[in-house]
């Protein structure tokens, strides 16, 4: 036992023969300095990663089927507005889920209003929650496609959806890898020209998708994308292929990641210029 | 007839005017493009008129008969043009000065068209042609003076003198250019044919008018910048009038003068040139002034200012380095004992077995230790070398000079930048200020501009924020709150990392105690190294938590700056504080060593006696010889070590910190989940604060090191010049550019008074030491002596003469120096107080001017209101007197047309002329009237007679201007 101990403080021990403890007391401003620093990426690292490995053990439950759970105690079914309000508290006091959060939410309101698109595609519903945004805004007539990857993810969508009030007329939601899914859609949905596209997905599906899009030939001239999660977590292939291509004018919305306060965001706004 | 053939041309030269035009705006722009060569640029052009000249010659020649009636013609052509420009002139005098240069430029058309029609009446034959033909001349002509509608009394004399001077002109390029193609008959013939313009045109006067008009043009370029026009007026105007003066300057002296004229023309361009020249070379000169420039146009000048500050350091050092090098250094080495002669000069003989050793020489021990390096090594001998070098005398007389000589430079520095800053920005035009002066017209990478542009923005919002938060004043109490917080904050963290370097400082005497060899290189180096990690660290921490204080970035750099301040001489004196209790434990060493000396010395003679008394004394190898521990040389290389480890840590820092981070964002960002360029750890900033008080605290070691280690400015110069390389570089690699870019214009001084500061607090402990503590018994310049600064009384006895050191013992008394500070200080309080009565006035000044603005706004408001009313008036008036003046209008065209018009042409004239200058006007005269005239009010002082007008309708229109002005 003594022997266990003396081996656990060897280390110790050989750090303060090799380096004094004032030295190492000097460390602690740059330690002080970081920690305050970064601090918001701790609370969310602590709020997206810690306690939900803890939530997950504790109710058996994923994330998405607890955030189901408290939207569906606490909100008004047919209200799309009482669903994102409980969504918001959920992720905001509760536990973390990356939404659009309700900041860069009304960004996405405000250019959808401007635009007033009749098809929209959605990349990555996740639960729902930008799905129902997006519907809500959408003028009379028009139909929202909403691509999710994961089975259980687009379960719960398609009940918030459904709970939110929204029919298959207006939504429609595709469960399938974004990057099969696009090239069917001008065969399988007869698409000839989507209006807004939103994406939302995995980051480093951006600029394949984007590529995609353009290949098949879905996006005409004054078709706007909006990309979310610009500069955390961030899509730099994107934004270096937006800025060479020139087939965009383009544009960041600064603001910050949802549900944290000190994490700066933005949101990229395409408008699809055709080749000139 | 004549006139008639001099008629039939004019249809061919309309077009040939158009096409003599363009060539001549060819010349000019190439004359503004080759401005450098402008001497060569004309001669061409002198060939082409010579050329052009030649062959209006030849025709001439052909028709010799007809020469005679030709120059009639001419003359009488002249006269009658001149008559009409005055005519003209005498017409429409209110034009304004826009006129002036338009007119130029007719008139040179007109002139040319006048040689053209020369030239091709000789190649047609000179008979009579058709009538009508005459009719198109007068159009021509019609719409040449409608065109002219000449001004002011200026313009009219410049339009007398036109024709003469496009003359003049052609005769100079004609003389000019006859040396050079001085050949044929026909040269001289076109001379002699020249010959009888020229008599007329060489007079006096004329030469006097034209010398006015050219001073007239002068001045107008001169005052051309405050006048009331548009800017392409203006633009336009200059142009002109700076082409007139070119052009007719030098046909101003005769003969030989005008040569010399050239000559000296040539020469003030050529000056010109060489001095822009000369001021580029100057700046290449300069040095590192393009990298400033590059990195100034990066990253906005408040890292520029670094960079500024930083070779102003190196020029300082550079001075120290050569009086301490020149003076001490060298001298030593050349002239003093050699290495190895002396005690002090020599390696003890227990350390001499490690004294090469790398570990050593790197603690400047060793070889180092006894090397000119140090304080230790000079010997105390008065004179040395063949021309008597006073070395101690000297050495003392650096020590001082360096420190004076940065005094003076330093507040020398302040004053100047003192004066450039002005008296200072006000908040009273807070927006305006952000609105024009925000801008940093240095930048020139686009990254940076939209940073700036986009700082630019946010200090808009946040300024109008501002100033609705300063109505609403709610928030104020938070904002107090969390700056006193912040402060406490860092008053806790000073205290911390002074107690932590006491503490180490303390533990290392207990080290020294122990003897340095039991322990660690960690332990020996634990002062310098927390010294230098707190440095770099506490900064950090403090900029942290000064984002809690939420202040404007230039204030919140001098609160940074304020802090780091604080730590950096906290950490400093703590330093200072551990060497005086070192100081105090060797002289207590050296106590006990001078006693064993002088028992060791008995002992030794003692011993050599009892054997043998005659025999010579025992030669010992100096190595051997026991000696003091030389308090002096152990501050100087506490110094020196300091510097070392600092300068360690900067570059350290710089390759970790910066690039090896900026290497590690840029590569691994293909290959990770996030974005690391824009997310967490991004790209390093540009530390300023930080950058400058490490190079002010730097600066602030060596002038207290320097005098016991009279290396220390040649470190510290080695030391600069690569921080300077490697922080350039560092900086355009592996920085981005602020997020707030903002110009750093007033900071300078801010750095300047810290300088001064920490030469102040720095001098204080090195004369402290100098003054009080006794130089060690064997060792240093002034060993033997009571106090270092009794060298010069040595000097004053022993090296002058008698009724010198009288003098000077005298004026150092204090019955003497104390009413000269007395008198000092009233100096300085006179001089204090007159500047602020100065300052005081300026204010008032400043107040004064605001308020006659505003008075002037004021006037000029009334005074335009009343305008309009006149305006309207006089509209109405003339309006019911339109009918009255066109019963007078057939009287005035008829006499008009009397003094215009004498020759066959009458007729046409009369039909087409009055048109556009009278018929037209007249019924339109409320619409034309005004417009032109609220252009250009400046230059009508006085109404004249325009035969158009009404007289009744004249002084109402001109008060408009003459309120307006004001």
């Amino acid at each position: 036992m003594t022997l266990l101990i003396k081996c656990m403080y060897l280390p110790f021990s050989f750090y303060s023969r090799m380096v004094s403890p004032a030295i190492a007391l000097a460390f602690v401003p740059l330690l002080l300095t970081l920690i305050i620093k970064y601090r918001y990426y701790f609370v969310l690292f602590y709020r997206a990663v810690l306690v939900r490995i803890w939530k997950d053990c504790v109710t058996g439950l994923s994330r998405e089927e607890r955030a189901f759970q408290y939207v569906l105690t606490n909100s008004t079914p047919g209200d799309p507005d009482s669903i994102l309000d409980a969504f918001d508290y959920w992720c905001s006091k509760v536990e973390f889920i990356s939404n659009i959060g309700p900041k860069k939410g009304k960004i996405l309101d405000r250019l959808l209003l401007e635009q007033s698109p009749l098809t929209v595609l959605e990349l990555g519903a996740h639960c729902g929650y930008s799905t129902v945004r997006i519907a809500r805004a959408l003028p009379l007539g028009a139909r929202l496609y909403s691509i999710e990857m994961d089975q259980g993810n687009a379960a719960i969508a398609e009940k918030i959806i459904r709970l939110a009030g929204f029919d298959d007329d207006t939504v429609e939601l595709i469960v399938n890898p974004s990057d099969e899914v696009i090239p069917r859609l001008r065969s399988d949905y007869n698409l000839e020209r989507l209006d807004f596209v939103f994406m939302d997905h995995w980051k480093k599906c951006y600029l394949p998708d984007l590529q995609l899009l353009e290949e098949y030939g879905l996006l005409g001239k004054g078709s706007m994308i909006v990309a979310d999660n610009m500069l955390f977590p961030g899509a730099p292939k994107f934004l270096r292929y937006l800025r060479k291509c020139g087939l965009y004018e383009w544009k960041i919305h600064r603001a910050m990641l949802e549900y944290s306060r000190g994490i700066r965001d933005g949101m990229a706004e395409l408008i699809y210029q055709g080749i000139k | 007839m004549p006139v008639d053939t001099l008629i039939t041309s004019e249809n061919d030269t309309d077009i040939e005017l158009d096409f003599a035009g363009d060539e001549d705006f060819q010349e000019n722009h190439e004359r503004q493009k080759h401005k450098g060569k402008r001497r060569n640029g004309d001669r061409p052009k002198n060939k082409r008129e010579n050329q052009r000249r030649k062959r209006s010659s030849k025709s001439v020649q052909g028709i010799r008969e007809e020469s005679q009636s030709t120059t009639e013609r001419r003359e009488r052509r002249r006269r009658q043009r001149g008559k009409a420009e005055h005519e003209t002139s005498g017409h429409q005098g209110n034009k304004g000065e826009r006129d002036q240069t338009r007119v130029k430029t007719t008139k040179s058309k007109k002139n040319l068209k006048n040689e053209k029609t020369r030239k091709l009446e000789g190649k047609e034959d000179g008979e009579a042609q058709e009538r009508s033909e005459k009719g198109k001349l007068k159009p021509v002509c019609a719409k040449n003076e409608e065109k002219i509608e000449s001004g002011d009394q200026l313009k009219e004399k410049e339009k007398a003198l036109g024709v003469k001077k496009k003359k003049k002109r052609k005769k100079v390029v004609e003389t000019s250019s006859e040396p050079e193609t001085s050949e044929e008959s026909e040269d001289e013939e076109e001379v002699n044919n020249d010959g009888e313009v020229r008599p007329e045109l060489l007079s006096p006067e004329e030469l006097e008018k034209l010398k006015e008009a050219v001073d007239e043009k002068k001045k107008l370029i001169q005052s051309l910048r405050g006048k009331p026009w548009p800017m392409k007026q203006k633009l336009v105007t200059l142009r002109e009038s700076q082409l007139f003066v070119e052009k007719y300057e030098g046909a101003l002296g005769k003969g030989k003068g005008r040569k010399l004229y050239a000559y000296k023309v040539m020469m003030t361009k050529k000056w010109k040139k060489f001095q822009r020249d000369f001021e580029n070379f100057k700046t290449a000169c300069i040095p590192w002034e393009m990298k400033i420039k590059e990195i100034e146009s990066h990253f906005g000048s408040s890292v520029a200012s670094y960079f500024i500050f930083l070779r102003w350091m190196y020029g300082i050092n550079m001075i120290l380095f050569g009086l301490t090098f020149g003076l001490v250094m060298v001298p030593e080495a050349l002239m003093g004992r050699p290495y190895g002669s002396i005690p002090r000069k020599t390696v003890p003989r227990a350390e001499e077995a490690g004294a090469m050793d790398f570990a050593v020489l790197w603690d400047f021990g060793g070889y180092a230790q006894y090397s000119v390096l140090f304080y230790g090594y000079y010997n105390n001998q008065r004179a040395i070398g063949w021309f008597k070098f006073r070395m101690p005398l000297s050495y003392f007389l650096v020590g001082v000079g360096t420190v004076a000589y940065s005094y003076m430079v330093v507040i020398r520095t302040m004053a100047r930048n003192a004066n450039e800053s002005g008296v200072g920005d006000d908040n009273s035009f807070n927006f305006s200020w952000k609105m024009f002066t925000s801008w940093d017209y240095l930048i020139g990478n686009p990254e940076t501009a939209d940073n700036k542009f986009a700082s630019i923005t946010t200090s808009f919002k946040e300024a109008i924020l501002e100033e609705q938060e300063s109505r609403k004043d709610d928030n104020i109490h938070l904002t107090r709150f969390l700056r006193v917080l912040a402060n406490f904050l860092v008053l806790c963290c000073l205290a911390g990392s002074g107690y932590l370097i006491y503490f180490v400082v303390r533990r290392s005497q207990k080290f020294a105690l122990d003897g340095l060899e039991n322990h660690t290189w960690w332990e020996r180096n634990e002062v310098n190294m927390v010294m230098s990690l707190l440095g770099m660290f506490c900064p950090m921490l403090f900029d942290v938590i000064s984002a809690l204080e939420n202040y404007h970035p230039r204030v919140a750099l001098q609160w940074q700056l304020g802090r780091i301040f604080a730590l950096f001489l906290g950490n400093l004196y703590t330093f200072i504080i551990a060497l005086m209790d070192a100081i105090n434990l060797k002289r207590k060493e050296e106590k006990v060593v001078k006693y064993n000396i002088t028992m060791w010395e008995a002992s030794l003679y003692n011993g050599t006696g009892s054997e043998n008394s005659t025999a010579p004394p025992v030669t010992i190898h100096p190595a051997d010889v026991p000696r003091g521990p030389c308090w002096e040389t152990m501050v100087g290389q506490e110094f020196v070590r300091l510097i070392i480890s600092d300068t360690m840590t900067t570059y350290i820092t710089l390759l970790i910190g910066d690039f090896l981070r900026a290497v590690l964002v840029r590569f691994l960002n293909h290959c990770w989940c996030w974005d690391l360029e824009a997310g967490f750890p991004s790209y390093s900033e540009f530390d300023v604060s930080g950058n400058v008080l490490g190079l002010i605290f730097n600066q602030g070691m060596i002038w207290m090191g320097a005098f016991y280690a009279p290396c220390l400015p040649a470190l510290n110069l080695l030391r600069l010049h690569v921080s300077m390389y490697l922080q350039c570089w560092a900086v355009m690699c592996c920085n981005v550019p602020q997020e707030r870019v903002f110009k750093a214009s007033g900071s300078n001084n801010f750095y300047m008074a810290m300088l001064l500061v920490i030469l102040f607090l720095s001098t204080l402990p090195a004369i402290y030491t100098i003054v009080t503590i006794p130089p060690s018994f064997d060792c240093g310049p002034f060993s033997g002596k009571n106090r270092m600064f009794d060298v010069i009384q040595e000097t004053l006895e022993s090296d002058f003469p008698a009724w010198f050191s009288k003098v000077f013992s005298y004026a150092s008394n204090p019955g003497l120096v104390l009413p000269f500070i007395l008198l000092m200080v009233l100096a300085i309080y006179y001089l204090q107080s007159t500047s602020k009565s100065y300052r005081e006035a300026n204010v008032e000044l400043k107040n004064k001017l605001q308020m006659q603005n505003e008075e002037n706004k004021k006037k000029n408001k009334q005074a335009a209101l009343k305008a309009q009313m006149d305006l309207e008036e006089a509209r109405k008036s003339a309006c019911q007197t339109a009918e009255l003046q066109r019963n007078n209008n057939a009287s005035v065209q008829r006499r008009e047309d009397d003094e215009e018009i004498y020759n066959k042409n009458q007729r046409m004239y009369h039909v087409r002329n009055p048109s556009p200058s009278v018929g037209d006007r007249e019924p339109h005269f409320p619409v034309r009237g005004p417009a032109p005239r609220n252009c250009h009010n400046g230059n009508h002082g006085n109404p004249r007679y325009l035969p158009g007008f009404h007289q009744q309708s004249e002084p109402r229109m001109y008060r408009v201007p003459s309120l307006e002005r004001h």
